[in-house]
């Protein structure tokens, strides 16, 4: 059967994510994708309600707790030499580097940012 | 005026006038007041002719009569001849329309038909010898003044040849005289009887008989007087051209005046006073001056008789104004005259008729202008005829109406009558001029029928001429033989004429018979109830047979209910059409038209020669149930005969039953007596039925005749009593000389099985061919008498597969015939003494019988195949089976031959094919009954043939390239199926596969691969009890197992299960196999081109990755395909760039100060509305592994 190994780096130092979901894609302007561009601003009101604001779109979202939390892990194959005592036969394993337990919901339509409003008008 | 000088005549003193009064026919003239009879029967004892009885029972209804009033102005001394006050002035009216023609009811004037037609003759010659002299007197100025003669021609008058003259007499005799024309005016008002006129003309009439005649027939009077009259009356007083001896009545002239006198009187009568002598004349002539105590002292000639003398004579209306008959001034009208319209009211009538003559009494001083109708002006307020006199004088006659309504006199009864009012006012007699005119038509009349009639002869003639040349004896011995039979066929000439002729069924007639006299009550306004007792011997016969059998002839008892049954609310009967159905020649069309004209009706036909489109046969239904003819037919009522119905389209048959349907207006009026709504409610009543129609049909289970059936008096016509028609057939024969035992008629009846028609149509082609005498050869030989008949086919198959039963010789004696004959095929070909020495054999007689049968059925194939289907489940003889053997050789030769004649359409080879059910009867027939079935192996044999090609056809198509090589259709059949099915059902164990040894596995294997070359397949199957079943498909079991073999262990449901299973899984591994093949190919090249790059495998992936970007840049870059106006040219954005180059630093500060997040950003939200789009991915197990 197989085995995955999931082990834990640190038991208390574990970082907390937070996941983000949206309704609705995020598209890149150029065809060269998403990777290393910069999604947009997320601030939090005074209320604490989070706003993100992406291209000319602002986006009012709420925090959730979620009732199963995620762990993220981080695939480490064999050949690495760490994975030795493991005792691993495949020599993969994982590795839990945070955990997800809220995720902020955006989910309503978002508003337009409009920048350069006619001075006549 | 006559009746006046006669009834003076006795009285020794001059009679003035006779008064013409309405009186009751109740009361005959004499009877009304006792005190006045004796003047009365004065003034009626001189002459009166009788007047045919008939007649006068003919023509006046027993109540209604108009009353008149014959006042002779006698000089009895105390009445002044009045004797109309003492009249009763009821009577109930003979309203004037009852002779009206319009008003007159033909079912009356058809019951009494037969007495009108006795009256008739009597009554002609009297009208036509002496009384036509008579006629004419009043004829000449009647012709020239009637401006039409119109109205009043009853029906009557048409009847009567001589119409023209007594029609005549009742149109307006525009009078010469003003006395006249104001009679005439009050007449034509109503109707052409003014009570003035009669009033004379009945006295006249009276006095010529015996008063107590005259009393009887005083209401004849009342028809007969017609306005003619009066105004002969008042014309010779008023022109005095009357010559004083009337020939025929010199002792009723006391004063005869000669013509001269009677000029001169007539004109003193115009020109003076009352107070003259001639006034008296004057008095006669207006009819009015009577009662007159001072005229009645006058001796008075007045009453001229009109002397047959040929003088030309001009009358002239005078219109002096010093004459007394003075017109009056327009504007006094004589409404004090004008009688009362309505006869319903005789007290005032008589009321005023008295103030009428009364006023006549002193007609200058009382009222002359209230009496005169003769006007010299226009009357304002009354209709008026214009009349111009000869000199030129116009004058105006008031119309008035006619109180008695008696205006329209029956023209016949006038005949007789016009004789007395002679006044010879042409040269010539008016009667010798209508003879002269008369002779003249009957001669041209002949003439043209001669030529006619000579032309045909000689067209004829030459055709006859022609034929006797070419055939030679036999029409010259017709000629001489039967010189004087007509060339029509016997079977119209001995058709039956009236209802005791009729061949057919008795119980049918009388039912049809009944049926139709249901009608009465609508058609004719008969009552039934009062009809039953009437009904003829026949029909109360009927009713007892009809009980007395009753009891077990449930049919008839129906059929008896039905036509006892009550009348629906429109008083017709419940069935509205009577379907007679029988096969031809049974007399069916004339048993209809028979019956039909026997109740009383006109018969309209309309058969198969026709249009019998839906729109003509409404229209004709229509015409013929809602009109009447009116010529020729006499007034009968249409009775509709639909003969041949059963040929008639869907559509037709549809249109007759929406007529049928119709509803009348009785159900309206029974909700509400009132029904005023205008429109609808004629048509309603238009389109109700009320003639009977009567529908014929030879097959009444024709699709089409489904719902009529049920709406109608089924008759059922039984075949003709061969009895009877022998009889029938006999006397025909001896009518025309022709000598026929009743054998050979019987024989002649059975062959054609008692068709009526083709009896008499073989008799007369027996007797045209000369034969004087027939026999039983001759029927036997004849083939005229054998019509098409079509069997069905099961009476087909048993007289086949069935001895006749032993009969009484079938015809007359047993005549054999020689087997040279059998051979031949014609033994009728000779009917000489050959023929004569080989009679029939009673085999050879079924042997002609069976091939006729045969040759006349129609379905051949259908006879064949029930032959061949039944003729193995006979009772067979031999042991040896030879008569099968021997059938099945024919039924062999039968499909060579039908074959040979439908494939190269030789067509003539056809005729050799009715022998084989004669064939058939020769080996099988016997006397047991045949059980036969309709054949069906045929049909069943064809619907498996196709099947099975159908799954052999799906077999083969399915077959592998390399089995199906080896396997054609029928070798497929024929070797491999049988053999296959056993190959396919092996031994499995019931248990998993998982469990089989390797050698099972090889079986299973095997099988599978098997079944899949041959393309079969196990497939689930649901049954109708819910069960599955895995049947093999295509299923061959069907086309390689017979069905009564007891079958092959089948395998079981887990196993058809398991090797369907496999066979799917096998198909998808060789499909799967197949398509890797194919990928191979390519993935091997990638590898080697993988290879030769980079070696190993992740860099294929990763290439893969970037053949995937590139792709995307592809596209990318397609987009981004410059800029192109509308002529293809690329735009190059100069200015825009410049300005961009202006702008932009600008847009840059703005953007800055937003923040490059907002606007400028690389990224974008799109928003997606409504689902929850969560991203998901495939996510492989050995991603993570």
């Amino acid at each position: 059967m197989v085995q995955i190994i999931i082990s834990s780096a640190g038991a208390g130092g574990l970082a907390e994510w937070v996941l983000m979901e949206l309704q609705g894609e995020i598209e890149a302007r150029y065809s060269t994708g998403l990777a290393g561009n910069l999604l947009g601003d997320l601030h939090y009101t005074t209320e604490g309600i989070p706003v993100l604001i992406v291209g000319h779109h602002i986006l009012y979202g709420k925090i959730i707790h979620l009732e199963k939390p995620f762990a993220v892990l981080v695939k480490h194959t064999s050949g690495e030499q760490d994975c030795d005592e493991l005792g691993c036969k495949t020599g993969t394993q994982y590795l839990v580097t945070a955990l997800i337990k809220n995720k902020i919901l955006f989910k309503t339509r978002p508003k337009p940012i409009i920048t350069n409003v006619p001075k006549k008008v | 005026m006559l009746g006046a000088c006669n009834a003076v005549g006795p009285l020794g003193s001059p009679a003035h006038v006779s008064v013409l009064r309405n009186w009751n026919p109740g009361r005959r003239v004499v009877r009304p007041s006792p005190p006045l009879r004796t003047p009365l029967e004065q003034s009626c004892n001189a002459r009166w002719e009788p007047f045919p009885r008939e007649e006068e029972e003919l023509l006046r209804p027993p109540v209604a009569g108009a009353a008149q009033v014959s006042r002779g102005r006698a000089e009895a001394p105390s009445e002044g001849g009045y004797l109309r006050p003492h009249l009763p002035p009821h009577h109930p009216g003979l309203e004037a329309d009852t002779f009206i023609p319009g008003s007159t009811r033909p079912p009356r004037l058809m019951g009494t038909g037969p007495r009108v037609l006795g009256a008739l003759p009597a009554a002609h010659p009297r009208h036509s010898g002496p009384t036509c002299s008579r006629e004419d007197t009043a004829g000449p100025w009647l012709q020239h003044y009637a401006p039409a003669p119109g109205g009043p021609a009853t029906p009557q008058s048409l009847l009567t040849g001589p119409a023209g003259a007594r029609s005549s007499a009742h149109s307006p005799p525009t009078p010469r005289k003003g006395g006249c024309a104001g009679q005439w005016a009050a007449q034509r008002r109503g109707g052409g009887r003014g009570p003035g006129g009669f009033g004379e003309l009945t006295g006249g009439e009276s006095d010529r008989e015996g008063p107590s005649s005259a009393a009887s027939r005083g209401t004849c009077c009342l028809y007969r007087l017609t306005c003619r009259r009066c105004c002969q009356r008042s014309l010779p007083a008023g022109t005095a051209d009357l010559s004083p001896s009337r020939g025929p009545w010199p002792t009723g002239c006391r004063s005869r005046l000669t013509f001269e006198e009677a000029i001169a009187g007539g004109d003193a009568a115009t020109h003076c006073s009352p107070g003259g002598p001639s006034g008296d004349h004057k008095g006669s002539a207006r009819k009015r001056h009577l009662a007159d105590h001072d005229s009645r002292d006058r001796a008075l000639p007045p009453t001229p008789r009109v002397k047959r003398l040929r003088l030309e004579v001009v009358k002239k209306l005078n219109f002096r104004p010093e004459q007394t008959e003075e017109p009056p001034p327009p504007d006094s009208p004589a409404g004090d005259i004008t009688p009362p319209p309505s006869p319903e009211v005789p007290t005032e009538l008589w009321d005023k008729g008295p103030l009428d003559t009364g006023a006549d009494v002193s007609p200058l001083q009382a009222s002359p202008a209230a009496r005169n109708p003769v006007l010299r002006r226009p009357p304002v307020l009354e209709d008026y005829v214009t009349v111009t006199s000869t000199g030129g004088c116009r004058g105006f006659l008031v119309l008035r109406n006619d109180p008695v309504g008696t205006g329209v006199q029956d023209p016949f009864l006038n005949v007789w009558w016009r004789g007395h009012g002679q006044l010879d006012l042409l040269g010539v007699s008016f009667a010798s001029l209508k003879e002269q005119v008369d002779s003249e038509r009957r001669r041209r009349l002949l003439e043209e029928a001669s030529q006619l009639s000579d032309t045909l002869r000689s067209l004829r003639s030459e055709e006859v001429g022609e034929e006797g040349r070419t055939s030679g004896a036999p029409e010259e011995e017709l000629a001489d033989g039967q010189g004087d039979s007509q060339p029509c066929l016997w079977v119209d000439e001995f058709a039956p004429r009236c209802y005791t002729e009729l061949l057919s069924d008795d119980f049918t007639n009388r039912c049809l018979l009944k049926w139709l006299k249901l009608w009465d009550p609508v058609v004719f306004g008969r009552e039934r109830p009062a009809r039953r007792p009437r009904p003829g011997p026949e029909l109360a016969r009927a009713g007892k047979e009809a009980t007395a059998s009753s009891k077990w002839k449930s049919h008839e008892q129906v059929l008896e209910d039905m036509l006892e049954a009550e009348l629906d609310p429109s008083r017709r009967p419940r069935q509205k059409v009577a379907l007679l159905c029988g096969p031809p020649g049974l007399g069916k069309t004339t048993l209809a038209h028979v019956i039909a004209r026997q109740a009383g009706y006109c018969v309209v036909e309309l058969n198969a020669s026709d249009d019998r489109s839906p729109e003509a046969f409404r229209t004709c239904i229509e015409a013929a149930t809602q009109m009447e003819s009116v010529l020729g037919a006499g007034g009968k009522p249409n009775c509709l005969v639909v003969d041949e119905i059963d040929g008639a389209p869907m559509a037709a048959i549809n249109v007759l039953l929406s007529v049928l349907d119709r509803k009348g207006p009785q159900e309206a009026e029974s909700g509400g007596p009132a029904v005023p709504t205008g429109g609808g409610r004629r048509r309603a009543e238009g389109g109700l039925l009320k003639r009977p129609i009567i529908c014929i049909c030879n097959d009444q289970f024709v699709p089409s005749l489904r719902q009529l059936r049920q709406q109608a008096l089924l008759l059922h016509f039984p075949p003709t009593l061969s009895s009877r028609l022998v009889q029938r057939l006999q006397e025909i024969s001896l009518r025309r000389g022709m000598q026929a035992d009743p054998g050979a008629l019987a024989a002649l009846c059975e062959k054609t099985d008692n068709d009526i028609r083709a009896c008499i149509n073989t008799l007369q082609f027996l007797h045209r061919r000369g034969r004087r005498q027939l026999s039983v050869r001759d029927v036997q030989t004849t083939h005229v008498g054998l019509k098409d008949q079509r069997k069905g086919l099961f009476s087909v198959w048993q007289e086949v597969f069935q001895l006749p039963r032993a009969q009484r010789q079938r015809w007359g004696q047993n005549p054999a015939l020689p087997p040279y004959t059998l051979l031949l095929g014609d033994g009728h070909a000779g009917l000489g003494p050959r023929a004569a020495e080989a009679p029939l054999t009673t085999a050879s007689q079924r042997f002609y019988h069976i091939l006729h049968v045969a040759a006349s059925a129609g379905e051949r194939e259908k006879v064949v195949q029930g032959l061949f289907d039944n003729f193995l489940r006979l009772r067979l003889r031999d042991s040896s089976l030879g008569a099968v053997c021997a059938a099945l050789d024919w039924l062999a030769l039968d499909d060579l031959l039908s074959r040979a004649a439908h494939h190269s359409q030789n067509f003539q080879l056809l005729r050799y094919l009715p022998f084989l059910p004669a064939a058939f009867h020769l080996l099988f027939a016997s006397s047991h009954i045949p059980r036969i079935t309709f054949p069906s192996s045929q049909q069943e044999a064809q619907n498996r043939t196709s099947r099975t090609q159908a799954l052999v056809q799906m077999l083969v198509s399915g077959l592998t390239p390399a089995t199906r090589s080896r396997a054609a259709p029928q070798v497929l059949i024929l070797d491999a199926l049988c053999l296959l099915l056993d190959i396919l059902a092996p031994k499995l164990r019931p248990v998993s596969t998982q469990l089989y040894s390797t050698r099972e596995k090889q079986q299973l294997a095997s099988l599978v691969g098997i079944m899949l070359a041959y393309s079969l397949t196990y497939r689930q199957e649901r049954m109708s009890d819910g069960h599955y079943v895995y049947r093999l498909e295509p299923n061959v079991e069907e086309v390689c197992r017979f069905p009564e073999l007891p079958t092959r262990k089948p395998l079981t449901y887990q196993a058809k299960q398991l090797i369907a299973h496999e066979i799917e899984m096998e198909k998808m591994r060789r499909a799967e196999a197949l398509a890797c093949a194919e990928d191979s190919p390519q993935a091997e090249g990638a590898a080697q081109a993988g290879a030769g790059e980079k070696g190993t495998q992740p860099p294929t992936a990763h290439s893969h990755e970037e053949q995937r970007l590139e792709r995307i840049l592809k596209k990318a870059a397609l987009e981004e395909q410059p800029e192109r106006d509308f002529f293809g040219r690329v735009v190059i954005k100069r200015a825009p760039a410049l300005n961009a180059g202006d702008v932009a630093p600008d847009a840059d500060a703005t953007e800055r100060r937003i923040g490059t997040a907002v606007g400028r950003s690389d990224v974008w939200f799109r928003f997606k509305e409504g689902v929850s789009n969560a991203v998901r991915r495939n996510l492989y197990i050995r991603d993570l592994l």
